[in-house]
């Protein structure tokens, strides 16, 4: 019994592998926490807005209109007399809904592509992927210009177009390693317990190539919040009034010689946003690379 | 319990019947066959021995049975299948996926990769009670505990949670034979499970495998390349090369009396401890591969007693004596008149 009973458990008795791994990646990659500091913060500044400005972001107030940075306007106001701050905010309200819902929604239905074609394999396989390389032959910009510019331009036009040309690459992404885990052993002992293949994709290849998905959506978060400002920017965003990052760019755009700051500080907000994103994927890349992991 | 089932092992009670089973695989456009007509009986709580080196299509044989043969480039035929009043081979994969894991279940040779890593073990246990007996989450948690502790994991309640990792090699083995378990299968096709352990574990598991047969009256067909775990564990023998099965018996028969040349060549391979022997036999050349299986008998050519006639001729298994259950597929040892069958080959 004794060399049997060797198998004694780790430190952390019951804490799944893929939280280990998260959580040591964070330790070794101080610039992943900043990242994910910076990015937390961004969001509980959306979601607290109207606490955290004493303007009303749509408020028109002409005598107001172009002042720069002071108190009472803390980064100025735009052409209408608008607060810029009080816009900033609700503006990443937009940006960050945008961001999210078109990116979770890419991520489930690009990852459920790519575990069926990586699963199946074989003609089902190829005719996915030939599809998904179609659309990733447009760069995202693209892709989402044609798509904005057929379904007019909107808040939920814009979701589906950045949803569509972040499908391709979270399909690929996810089937590659579905390729590699379904040669393995478990697999087989699963079809081997009577599973069906509905349940093998989802509880059993599924948790196993998580961690790859989720990183590649941190990334591309940052695309999408800079697809939308991108696609704002040309006009093919959502709506005036509504404030959006992209949208206040191409606004104080008009005004840039005169009076920088109306683009300035939705370009910072953009850069930020973007950078911790990035900072946070590459962290969390760290973490999944099989080279730092641990058997 | 155990009076009962002993009562129904001496019945003739079959609970696999399996006739003419031909399992080929297609290699560059061609199918060849890896499993050649095996025919075998499994009756109640009894174990049944596959033996034979690498590649001779022991796997293949389980993995049909269970319909677990890839359909793009494999293929499977038989006369029938019988399992439980049923005829395996006609069923769809939804009522073979029913079978599976239920009826006849599988453990497998790695217990190192044979657990999903991400998953605790306590849930992989549980889950083929959730699906197979639609068990709700704390019955299938509590069925699968009982099973860990059957399966005598130390402390199994509080390692209920814990992940693959954190197990070792036996245990995970112990974890895989919980899992086969679960839904009370009639029968256990056990691949190999003692081949990636050591000594001692290997042991362990053997008599763990023993008291679950003993205790729960079911059937086992054991795959395995060591003759010393068949003669502690089996109740019959089925030797196969090549694809064929070339002898088959009840173990006493077969260890007093190995008849086919590959058999007996098999038993003098393994080292003995009440014989001083400077080397160890072995048998010489290797299998055939599938793409080049040579007409007649296929050990022939490593075979010592090969007369022309097995060159040409396939021997079919063949009662060593008439009546007996011992049957051999060697015309030289099989109990055939040699002198007539030579005159009809060269007829």
């Amino acid at each position: 019994m004794t060399s049997d009973a060797g198998g004694l458990p780790r430190a952390q008795a019951s804490r799944s592998l893929f939280l280990d791994q998260m959580l040591r990646a964070f330790s070794s990659n101080k610039l992943s926490w900043l990242g994910a500091a910076i990015f937390i913060i961004v969001v509980l500044m959306a979601v607290f807005a109207p606490l955290l400005s004493v303007h009303d972001p749509l408020a028109q107030n002409i005598l107001n209109r172009l002042e720069g940075p002071s108190a009472q306007f803390w980064m100025g106001t735009d052409a209408y007399g608008r607060d810029i701050y009080a816009r900033l905010l609700f503006g990443a309200r937009i940006s960050l809904i945008i961001g999210v819902v078109s990116i979770v929604s890419a991520m489930i239905i690009g990852s459920a592509i790519g575990i069926i074609a990586g699963y199946y394999g074989g003609k089902i396989d190829v005719v996915i992927m030939q599809i998904m390389d179609m659309l990733l032959s447009f760069p995202a910009l693209i892709l989402g210009l044609m798509i904005v510019a057929m379904l007019g331009p909107s808040m939920e036009n814009l979701i589906v177009a950045i949803a569509l040309t972040a499908i391709p690459p979270f399909a690929r992404i996810a089937r590659a390693p579905t390729i590699v885990v379904k040669e393995r052993d478990f697999i087989e002992a699963c079809r081997a317990l009577g599973y069906n293949d509905l349940r093998i994709m989802l509880l059993h290849v599924l948790p196993n190539v998580l961690s790859e998905i989720l990183v590649m959506g941190s990334l591309w978060l940052a695309t999408a919040i800079r697809v939308e400002a991108s696609l704002s920017f040309i006009g093919l965003g959502v709506k005036p009034p509504t404030p959006t990052w992209g949208g206040m760019i191409r606004e104080g755009f008009e005004n840039i010689l005169d009076n920088p700051w109306l683009s300035v500080f939705p370009g910072l907000a953009i850069l930020l946003v973007v950078f911790s994103l990035n900072l946070l994927g590459d962290g969390l890349r760290d973490a999944i690379d099989p080279k730092t992991r641990v058997e | 319990m155990t009076q009962q089932v002993k009562g129904a092992a001496m019945g003739e009670d079959v609970v696999l019947d399996v006739r003419n089973l031909t399992t080929s695989f297609r290699l560059a456009g061609k199918w060849h066959r890896a499993v050649r007509e095996v025919s075998f009986t499994l009756r109640r709580n009894e174990t049944l021995a596959l033996v034979g080196e690498s590649g001779c299509g022991k796997s293949v044989t389980a993995l049909s049975v269970l319909g677990l043969i890839p359909t793009h480039n494999g293929k499977v035929e038989a006369e029938h299948i019988h399992f439980d009043g049923r005829d395996l081979t006609g069923l769809s994969d939804e009522e073979m996926r029913e079978i599976r894991g239920n009826g006849i279940s599988m453990i497998f040779q790695e217990p190192m990769t044979s657990l999903n890593p991400v998953l605790p073990i306590g849930f992989q246990v549980a889950e083929s009670l959730k699906y197979h007996r639609k068990m709700n989450k704390s019955e299938a948690n509590k069925a699968a505990l009982d099973l860990l502790e059957q399966v005598k994991i130390p402390s199994a309640a509080s390692r209920f949670k814990e992940y693959p990792h954190q197990f070792s090699g036996g245990m995970r083995q112990r974890v895989m034979i919980a899992m086969a378990l679960a839904c009370r299968p009639k029968i256990i096709l056990a691949d190999e499970p003692t081949t990636a352990l050591d000594v001692t574990i290997q042991a362990q598991i053997l008599s763990l495998l023993g008291e679950l047969k003993r205790d729960t009256g079911m059937s086992m067909i054991f795959i395995t390349h060591n003759l010393g775990v068949v003669a502690a564990l089996a109740d019959r023998v089925a030797v196969m090369y090549a694809g064929d099965i070339v002898e088959i018996a009840d173990v006493n028969s077969l260890f007093a009396r190995p008849t086919h040349p590959y058999t007996e060549a098999l038993l003098r391979s393994i080292p003995r401890s009440d014989r001083d022997t400077k080397t160890l036999f072995s048998i010489p050349g290797q299998v055939p591969p599938i793409s080049r299986m040579p007409e007649g008998c296929r050990y022939a050519a490593r075979c010592d007693l090969a007369r022309p006639v097995c060159r040409r001729l396939d021997p079919a298994l063949h009662p060593i004596e008439p009546g007996a259950t011992h049957q051999v597929a060697c015309w030289v040892r099989g109990g055939h008149d040699l002198a007539a069958i030579e005159e009809r080959a060269d007829a």
